[in-house]
């Protein structure tokens, strides 16, 4: 398991400073132009994100999420799509089993192009945006807190998690259990390892819904937020223009079409 | 892309049914039932447990995923709402700490979620064999529901292991729906049954009283008393099966 919990990078940029709203509306405006809109327009989209990146100053982690996450994938379905796609006469090459025609390229290339547009613009929300910063503001706006406690506290569990697995270990090892040499000996060693871990875990739920319980969980009074999320004017018309294009592109596709 | 235009009247009349059946439940109250304090806090330690048995079991390189021993054990004690909503947190958390690629896969999560709930509300999660039945009609539910998915996003073959056999499958002559609907339909049963025995077998070792907490927790109570006996078959039948996936379904596409 990764041992970072995020993929933030705490920095000030243009990118960092919009609504966490707004960042989210377009990276959905981005998904629904490439799956939706006009199968070209799925390339040129890169673009955009590209620039996203340099104005948000996350370009190099987003060069390396790319190139470690996103780039093996996509290959991988390029090639593979390419190959076995059953679709079109017109064959480029041929060899044994295999031919690879001009539409089956040119399907895995819009596929793939679809798939790089939707990861990356995710990646780059996730880059520039605090998880617990775009809650406050989603729960401002009206989503229930619950779903706020969720993501939030899952992400503060996960840690907690990873520190009680490895405090099983060294207690385990230290009765003899194997957890180092051959692959059936470590997967027998999983039952005295994942057992104590779950069961752990789960007995903590009944104190953890006596603590927010008393702290007025199930309240439906509305809950002040420490934390300011600023929503500037900017923002708002940024979100209506947005609005606006995809569905101007969307409409333009079916009545094209 | 053209199989999802033909059957986009079918996606609107399932997501319209999907629609009536949760507003009849949430106006009868029906949802707000199953969600206490004591669902909300288990929802994230579930998905915890979803993620981090799924990230073991991929270092392991098993041929299973058993990703979602989490949301069968919510759907089980808390009703299908929160197993669906477990479920589909569980893939929205992944794609934030993991890999973004994980976000459009969460309908599948959530179905998994809601069928585990709906068949333990009808008495399927009491012994072993019941279990084992639940875990494939979740397969099925699984197959119906990211077959689909599978098709719009990723053009039917994604990066995960089994598009070898939808590649296979292809070269044979069979059309893409079938090709990923068949190669779901072997890769997904022995998952699925895995998961929920695993699941039963992680309730059978909470005692009742905590169980009880739980909005639904008689669902996850044993038939007849014989909790030692269900849990050791529940256990041999999960070592049979990740054996099986090793040993057997190569030789079966290798052909």
């Amino acid at each position: 398991m990764n041992n970072r919990l995020s993929f933030f990078v705490p920095i000030q940029s243009p990118l960092h400073a919009l609504n966490p709203l707004t960042k989210l509306a377009l990276v959905f405006a981005m998904i629904a132009l490439a799956f939706f809109s006009f199968p070209w327009l799925a390339p040129g989209l890169v673009i955009p994100i590209f620039i996203a990146g340099l104005v948000g100053k996350v370009q190099n982690q987003y060069f390396f999420v790319v190139t470690r996450l996103i780039l093996p994938t996509v290959a991988f379905m390029f090639i593979m799509q390419s190959l076995f796609l059953p679709l079109g006469d017109v064959t480029i090459f041929a060899f044994w089993i295999f031919d690879v025609t001009r539409e089956s390229l040119q399907a895995a290339f819009i596929t793939v192009s679809r798939i790089f547009v939707m990861v990356s613009s995710f990646t780059l929300l996730l880059l520039t945006t605090h998880p617990s910063e775009l809650m406050t503001d989603l729960t401002r706006r009206g989503l229930p807190p619950q779903f706020a406690y969720v993501i939030i506290s899952t992400l503060q569990i996960i840690p907690q998690m990873q520190a009680k697995a490895q405090t099983i270990i060294a207690a385990q090892s230290s009765r003899g259990l194997d957890t180092q040499s051959t692959f059936a000996k470590r997967v027998g060693a999983l039952v005295p390892l994942v057992g104590p871990m779950v069961f752990g875990s789960l007995v903590e739920v009944e104190e953890r819904a006596i603590a927010i319980e008393a702290r007025g969980f199930t309240s439906t009074r509305v809950k002040t937020s420490l934390k300011d999320v600023p929503d500037s004017r900017f923002d708002q018309i940024l979100r209506w223009g947005i609005l606006v294009i995809v569905i101007l592109a969307i409409i333009s596709r079916l009545w094209l079409s | 892309m053209e199989i999802i235009s033909q059957n986009v009247v079918y996606f609107a009349v399932v997501i319209a049914i999907m629609a009536l059946l949760f507003v009849w439940a949430y106006f009868t109250k029906r949802i707000q039932k199953d969600f206490s304090t004591m669902t909300w806090v288990l929802t994230p330690v579930a998905i915890a447990i979803n993620l981090t048995i799924g990230q073991i079991v991929l270092v392991l390189k098993l041929p299973v995923y058993l990703d979602s021993i989490g949301t069968v054990l919510v759907g089980v004690i808390c009703g299908p709402w929160a197993g669906a909503l477990t479920g589909a947190l569980s893939n929205i958390i992944a794609g934030i700490i993991l890999d973004p690629g994980w976000f459009p896969w969460f309908p599948v999560a959530a179905a998994i979620g809601a069928t585990a709930g709906a068949m333990a509300n009808i008495g399927f999660f009491k012994n072993w064999w019941k279990v084992v039945v639940t875990g494939f009609v979740i397969a099925v539910v699984a197959t119906v529901v990211g077959t689909p998915i599978n098709i719009a996003v990723f053009g039917g073959i994604s990066a995960s292991g089994s598009s070898i056999i939808t590649a296979f499958l292809l070269e044979t002559g069979r059309s893409l729906l079938s090709s990923v609907l068949t190669t779901n339909f072997i890769a997904e049963p022995i998952d699925k049954i895995a998961t929920s025995l695993l699941a039963f077998a992680i309730l059978d070792g909470l005692s009742a009283r905590y169980l009880a907490r739980f909005p639904r927790g008689e669902n996850a109570a044993i038939e007849k008393g014989q909790q030692v006996t269900q849990v050791i078959i529940a256990l041999v039948v999960v070592v049979l099966l990740i054996l099986f996936a090793i040993f057997i379904l190569p030789m079966l596409t290798a052909q």
